[in-house]
């Protein structure tokens, strides 16, 4: 065994394991990364474990398990989502929206008709592709889905019983209505708010006119209490970051049952704008993070920071993610796609200001020949073996290097890492904390291991 | 205190010299990336 054991930081070691730091006073993480394997080592133990053998060589039993459960999760999932845009037009000009001004401004919107003749074609598509008895994601997305509201509607009666059905929202217009209606149906409602204070959440969201939406959000938000399905979205950008601790603070206090706490993503030249380097993003949001828990332990009530949740199950259970975003490739294209009012399909919403990466159109195409056309496998080809910043990272697969788009508009190429490479190899670090202190339970959804299997335990 | 940084919360030597889990399942409720998927918590 060579002295310097301990001693090592980072850098792979002769049994294959590679050593990550992740902060914490008395843990270090041996790492896999291409089957996504971890150990936590006790830093006094590391030696001793190493020259044991036993983890090694249990790890090496396991590792072509975890090799076929990877390259499933990464190479062979087909779509069962897609982000249906029922209106380009948007009532609000938010500063870092990905998608462009001039849509948003005079879109066209899709007809009952044409939508209802997506619905077939999509439920056509599905019933090809995923297995009986499972009901594929319909989420209503924008722009402002809610401007075409009774076209949108008609489609959630007509084909609740074969779709799951959400609507990510600015609330403007989810009257009681519109909140009894999509209640009743168990329907998905994600709203936008990015602080507890109007002054800094009307900064970035905001009307036409320059006004600001923050208080008919927090209505609905109020209107929301109780309801299991509704979730706020707040973009964390240099406007905001000094508000995310109060943020976290405020919605648990209305009883919201998960947020997610998303960077602004690079891709248009407004989110650029908007973008905060990896330092001040990774304190503010870690400092956040630790605020839910103080609160679930005083309340007994969790806000689960659903973004943050997603990169903690990629290390506990890769399979059971429920995000496609830190996975390489990443899930546009290949586990879900977005279709605009036009009935252009694109690998993921990110992409609809980019019409070079419209794969195909919904009533002219078909969806198989979309997901195999260039445009799409620029997307669903890009893999962190291939970035060179991303090849020896121990934690590619806790990450996936996202995002594509932000990617090829803010850096160049699908060749090269994202806008946050250092916020996302933070939170892998935090989440090892977690795992070390034995708390990651907390940051999660009770249940969330339902229907999960351990295939694998050392040391517990 | 926080957990951002070299935390510890427990004596080290009351603690297992190793931790190691993992668990798996079917990738059936891999899908999004901007929204949250709230299925399993809505009962209809």
């Amino acid at each position: 065994m060579p002295a310097s054991w301990t001693d090592l930081f980072g850098g792979r070691l002769p049994d294959g394991l590679e050593r990550f730091d992740i902060g914490h006073a008395d843990y270090c993480a041996l790492i896999d990364a291409d089957t996504a394997f971890w150990a936590l080592v006790r830093h006094d133990e590391i030696g001793r474990v190493v020259a044991d053998g036993s983890l090694e060589a249990e790890w090496r039993a396991k590792a072509g398990d975890f090799a076929r459960e990877m390259e499933m999760l990464r190479f062979h999932l087909k779509p069962s989502a897609v982000y249906f845009n029922p209106t380009e037009r948007c009532n609000l000009d938010c500063s870092y929206c990905y998608i462009p001004q001039d849509m948003r401004r005079a879109g066209e919107h899709m007809s009952r008709e044409r939508l209802h003749d997506a619905m077939v074609r999509l439920e056509e598509y599905f019933a090809r592709t995923v297995p009986e008895g499972r009901r594929p994601q319909i989420i209503f997305h924008g722009a402002e889905p809610m401007l075409n509201r009774d076209a949108m509607f008609t489609a959630i009666d007509d084909f609740g019983d074969r779709f799951r059905f959400g609507v990510q929202t600015n609330a403007t217009l989810l009257d009681d209505e519109a909140i009894a209606f999509l209640t009743r149906r168990g329907c998905g409602i994600g709203l936008s708010l990015d602080a507890p204070l109007p002054e800094v959440a009307d900064r970035s969201r905001k009307r036409w006119n320059g006004d600001g939406v923050f208080r008919s959000t927090v209505e609905a938000i109020e209107r929301l209490r109780g309801y299991a399905g509704f979730n706020v979205i707040c973009t964390m950008n240099r406007e905001n970051l000094g508000h995310l601790v109060p943020m976290v603070e405020f919605l648990h206090a209305r009883e919201v049952p998960a947020c997610m706490l998303n960077v602004v993503r690079c891709t248009q030249p407004g989110g650029r704008a908007a973008w905060a380097d990896d330092e001040a993003v990774s304190a503010a949001y870690l400092a956040a993070l630790d605020r839910s828990h103080e609160l679930f332990m005083q309340s007994g009530r969790k806000l689960v920071v659903a973004n943050f949740a997603n990169i903690l199950i990629s290390i506990l259970a890769p399979t059971a993610r429920r995000l496609m975003c830190d996975i390489s490739p990443c899930g546009g294209g290949r586990s879900f796609f977005a279709l605009a009012p036009d009935g252009s399909l694109f690998p993921c919403s990110e992409f609809i200001g980019l019409p070079a990466f419209a794969g195909g159109n919904l009533f002219t195409d078909r969806i198989e020949d979309v997901l195999n056309s260039p445009a799409f496998r620029q997307v669903t080809g890009r893999k962190v073996e291939d970035i060179a910043a991303c090849a020896a990272c121990p934690v590619r697969h806790f990450c996936g290097s996202p995002c594509p788009a932000e990617a090829h508009e803010a850096n160049g190429g699908m060749d090269r890492i994202g806008a946050y490479c250092g916020f996302y190899l933070e939170q892998a670090r935090y989440a090892f904390r977690l795992i070390a202190d034995g708390i990651a339970d907390d940051y999660l959804w009770d249940g969330w291991d339902e229907g999960a299997e351990t295939t694998f335990a050392f040391g517990c | 205190m926080t957990r951002t940084e070299d935390v510890t919360t427990l004596s080290a030597k009351t603690r297992p010299a190793v931790i190691a889990t993992r668990k798996s399942c079917d990738a059936e409720g891999t899908g999004l990336s901007h929204y949250v998927l709230m299925d399993r918590l809505v009962k209809r």
